[in-house]
């Protein structure tokens, strides 16, 4: 049975990150083949698939519990909160949004430059590097709610929806919102994060509304996120003049 | 390396400001105040959140 609280971060969390990957994939694919790139992004996923198994399993083996919350929210924490403070800088203007199409033209400059064996390894940690998010997510949830196939399961549609549109397409996937995803995923695992943190250090009695207390988290995150970007806007704005 | 790292970890504001929110956990519960950690916490968080979308 999926549990789809967690199913639902782990897509979204991968969606964003393989679509990134997706788009250094096919710059390195125009320079040595599809073939080679999507060799690399496989030995890449491969790689990551070893990585999720090898830690899920040390992991695992008789941590307690308490500790391995601790370290769990804590990376949560670290991710939630740089993902929610990115996406709450670009809602305000004072980033720019990421451009899937920008990303392809500095890879495919970055590429004018290298030989084959250079292109390889650009496809290659480019998949490992943004498929590290992706781990991270996937082992926290899976470790912490026992949800193994439900993070994967979350993941790996992710990859399989994002793989399926950029073969149609066959350019960069710049409608997807990114920023808006992040914000929502940012939310969320900055609540998953704070709450098993406390929980861990103060005991489940923490949260006064248990389990509940995660949804109004998530709740309080998001419109937190929300109405700072009007006011970091106000403070540009105030600053300009 | 730097990148898997960075990948990993954030920048040292965002790795600073978890400290600081665990810390407060930390202090919170140890002296007694586990009833309000669960509201300064969340609080706290966002502050934190604000301080790094604007750097």
């Amino acid at each position: 049975m999926l549990d789809w609280t967690i199913v639902v971060p782990a897509f979204l969390t991968a969606a964003v990150e393989w679509v990134e990957a997706f788009t250094i994939v096919l710059a390195v694919s125009l320079s040595i083949g599809w073939r080679a790139a999507g060799g690399a992004a496989l030995t890449a996923l491969v790689a990551l698939a070893a990585m999720t198994g090898a830690t899920g399993g040390v992991l695992g083996l008789g941590l307690d519990i308490r500790w391995l919350q601790l370290g769990i929210g804590v990376f949560l924490l670290l991710f939630g909160i740089r993902w929610l403070a990115k996406a709450v800088a670009r809602g305000a203007g004072l980033k720019d949004l990421h451009d899937e199409a920008h990303e392809f033209a500095e890879t495919r400059a970055q590429l004018a430059r290298g030989d084959w064996t250079a292109s390889w390894l650009i496809a290659f940690k480019g998949v490992l590097l943004e498929g590290l998010e992706v781990w991270l997510v996937v082992v926290a949830f899976g470790l912490h709610a026992r949800s193994w196939v439900s993070s994967g399961a979350g993941a790996l549609a992710a990859l399989l929806i994002v793989v399926a549109a950029g073969l149609v397409i066959r350019a960069p996937l710049r409608r997807v919102p990114e920023n808006a995803i992040k914000f929502a995923v940012g939310a969320m695992i900055t609540a998953f994060g704070s709450f098993w943190t406390l929980e861990a250090v103060g005991g489940a009695a923490a949260w006064p509304w248990g389990d509940s207390s995660l949804l109004g988290l998530a709740a309080f995150y998001a419109a937190g996120g929300l109405a700072l970007m009007p006011l970091l806007r106000k403070r540009i704005v105030g600053a300009l003049q | 390396m730097s990148a898997f790292l960075k990948t990993l970890f954030g920048d040292a504001r965002t790795v600073g400001v978890v400290a600081i929110i665990t810390a407060a956990e930390g202090l919170l519960v140890a002296s007694g105040q586990v009833d309000w950690a669960a509201y300064a916490i969340p609080a706290c968080a966002l502050a934190g959140i604000a301080w790094l979308a604007t750097r």
